[in-house]
């Protein structure tokens, strides 16, 4: 029997429209999905699916034409600016391309969520330190981004995704620019924070292989969700 | 976001790029280095001008000159009558006449050769009378070597220091007891005609530095009834009034009563007016100085500017970065704006110093010129020494304007940096 508790996230009916030059372009055409804590969703689709537009709305990145996004049961739709950066230190953001700040090492990396969010230099120290030693890069602390490999720099990303106790991970192409054995030692992290930590992770990939990890698939064609795959718990 | 954060992350960024912060700051630095040095240069002339005016120029006496206004010449050279009027050496008669007046007395001053051995300078002969000229200027008209005779015989001449010692180097040109020719063209008469006039000298004057209006330490000094009979006139150059005191009020009247003993065809001139007329021209002079230093921060403001924009654009991933990580726009716009301070504020310390440095270099530049021989009876200001004044106002002016310049130029790309979008950052290549 499952406990009917708020979604981490839900969307209903969400459209997104863009202008491509002077061509609108329906990104998004009416997307309702649920994501409840613990979960580990991986959402999958061709280019241009509409899939990295659900992302950023999700994100809070881009705010939607038309429809709602609820964070824990909140509407985030429309709030100013402000608010919105408010609640974007509570998601974990991991990017296909890193985007780790090339100028700091990978504990001032992860340190810097913190400082955003206006933590102490002791203590974000300390948890940038631990948040690293979990995803197995405690030798790397002091290391800058271009004397990571590739798989290293995603710890570091993920790491500092982490830092702020997330509400859940977001995660774009995780292992689209890495190799496959460093992937999958992505894929192993992912999993065993979802599954030990209860993370909740939302994943958008073409990875068949970090796909099939996920506990939930949902399929986007052309703006709309066409197929999901596992329930909801 | 703490304050302290910010600052070091915006210093991070700066120091990344060391090479172009620094050209940035240095355009901060040459700006406030060019305010600090010519307003302390200019200061410190002025200071040095006032003291030396206050010196040589006693506030006791009044210049009275015929014609129109009074010009600061070289040397005390005044302005040439422009109506026709005259001021004739016994002049001094009706002058003598007027209450509160104590001494006056008749200057001729032309410019001549004087030749000593094989030497020659240009000088400023003076005719004076001795007597009164060392009761007027009782500091400066004061004997180093020799004797300066109150009754002087017909040959007498006194030397001011640069004409005994030019060139500051103890080659000397004349001494006392030497015998030296005065040669003057008289260039009314045609064809112009040489005179010359053989004198002893007498006494070399003491070391009087800078110009004043009373004894310069480049003229030469004859008895006036020899420049009368040498140069062949009676009219003289300026009459030097002496008064029984220095109040506003006896400056006032005795003024007032001797431009009407000569029906306003004089101009009378106080040593307090001299002094105003010098403050009005160093403001005016300062305030150009300041513009022109201005300008440089102007063109140092419009670099920040444009590095600002060139920052922007190449941080603008990296603001999207931050956004997504829930930085809020008006700390990026922090970020950018302490970039700025530290730009401004490393360009203002930097700028401050070698302002300084700059201008005591200038000063001692200026300080050390000697006599100019070439033809230039303005030689008198050849002793004159700068000191160089960096005072509270201008320490702090530049201080402040350096951060503010560096601040106004950064507001708009830090503006735009704040509001940008995170999703339209992020996808910036």
């Amino acid at each position: 029997m499952k406990i009917l508790s708020t979604p981490v996230v839900e969307t209903t009916s969400l459209h997104k429209t863009y202008l491509l030059g002077k061509v609108p372009v329906e990104a998004l055409r009416g997307v309702d999905l649920k994501i409840e804590k613990g979960d580990f969703l991986a959402i999958l689709g061709p280019s241009g699916s509409g899939k990295s537009t659900l992302l950023n709305m999700i994100g809070l990145l881009d705010k939607p034409t038309k429809g709602k996004v609820f964070i824990e049961g909140v509407d985030v739709s429309q709030l100013s600016d402000n608010r919105l950066a408010d609640l974007r230190r509570e998601i974990g953001f991991v990017f296909q391309f890193f985007n780790l700040i090339p100028r700091l090492n990978a504990r001032g990396n992860v340190e810097l969520t913190m400082a955003i969010t206006g933590l102490g230099k002791n203590e974000r120290r300390k948890h940038a330190e631990e948040l690293l030693e979990t995803v197995g890069l405690k030798e790397r602390v002091t290391h800058k981004p271009a004397e990571l490999s590739g798989g290293e720099r995603q710890r570091v990303a993920i790491a500092r995704a982490l830092a702020n106790n997330p509400k859940f991970l977001l995660m774009d192409e995780p292992t689209g620019n890495i190799d496959s054995k460093t992937a999958s030692e992505i894929i192993a992290l992912v999993k065993r924070l979802n599954e030990e930590k209860g993370v909740t992770i939302i994943i958008i990939t073409h990875d068949q292989k970090l796909a099939s990890q996920a506990k939930r698939t949902v399929q986007m064609l052309d703006g709309l969700i066409v197929k999901e795959t596992g329930e909801l718990r | 976001m703490k304050v302290s954060d910010v600052f070091s992350y915006a210093f991070s960024a700066i120091k990344l790029r060391k090479f172009r912060s620094g050209l940035t700051t240095l355009g901060v630095v040459i700006g406030i280095a060019a305010i600090v040095a010519l307003l302390s240069i200019s200061q410190g002339l002025q200071g040095t001008i006032t003291e030396q005016l206050q010196t040589g120029f006693a506030t006791d006496t009044l210049i009275v000159s015929s014609g129109g206004g009074f010009g600061i010449g070289a040397g005390g050279a005044m302005g040439a009558a422009d109506s026709g009027f005259n001021l004739l050496v016994n002049d001094t008669q009706p002058i003598d006449e007027i209450e509160h007046v104590s001494i006056s007395m008749a200057i001729i001053q032309k410019v001549c050769y004087i030749k000593s051995g094989e030497r020659e300078l240009i000088v400023n002969v003076v005719g004076v009378d001795f007597y009164k000229y060392a009761d007027i200027y009782s500091n400066t008209f004061v004997a180093e070597s020799g004797d300066i005779p109150l009754n002087p015989e017909n040959k007498t001449v006194v030397i001011g220091k640069r004409v005994s010692d030019p060139w500051k180097n103890e080659t000397i040109f004349s001494k006392v007891d030497d015998t030296v020719e005065v040669i003057w063209t008289n260039a009314t008469m045609l064809p112009p005609k040489n005179k010359t006039h053989t004198g002893n000298v007498a006494a070399v004057l003491k070391e009087i530095g800078g110009f004043g209006i009373g004894p310069s330490d480049s003229n030469v000094y004859i008895p006036i009834s020899q420049a009368q009979s040498f140069f062949g006139t009676d009219e003289c150059d300026m009459i030097i009034v002496k008064l029984e005191n220095d109040d506003d009020a006896t400056i006032e009247s005795v003024s007032e009563a001797i431009k009407e003993a000569f029906s306003d065809q004089v101009s009378v001139t106080s040593s307090t007016a001299v002094l105003n007329i010098v403050s009005n021209i160093f403001s005016t002079v300062e305030v150009f100085l300041a513009g022109i230093a201005a300008i440089s921060l102007l063109v140092a403001g419009i670099g920040i500017m444009n590095i600002m924009i060139v920052s922007l654009m190449e941080r603008t991933r990296e603001i999207g970065i931050l956004k997504a990580l829930g930085m809020k726009g008006r700390t990026v716009l922090l970020i950018f704006l302490s970039e700025a301070v530290i730009v401004g504020l490393m360009g203002a310390v930097i700028g401050i110093a070698s302002g300084w440095v700059l201008a005591n270099i200038v000063a001692r530049i200026f300080s050390g010129g000697g006599f100019m021989q070439a033809g230039n009876q303005a030689a008198a200001a050849g002793g004159m020494t700068i000191t160089p004044v960096l005072t509270p106002t201008v320490f702090l002016g530049a201080f402040a304007f350096g951060i503010i310049v560096s601040v106004i130029f950064s507001l708009y790309p830090a503006w735009r940096a704040s509001r940008l979008k995170p999703v339209d950052a992020l996808r910036y290549e």
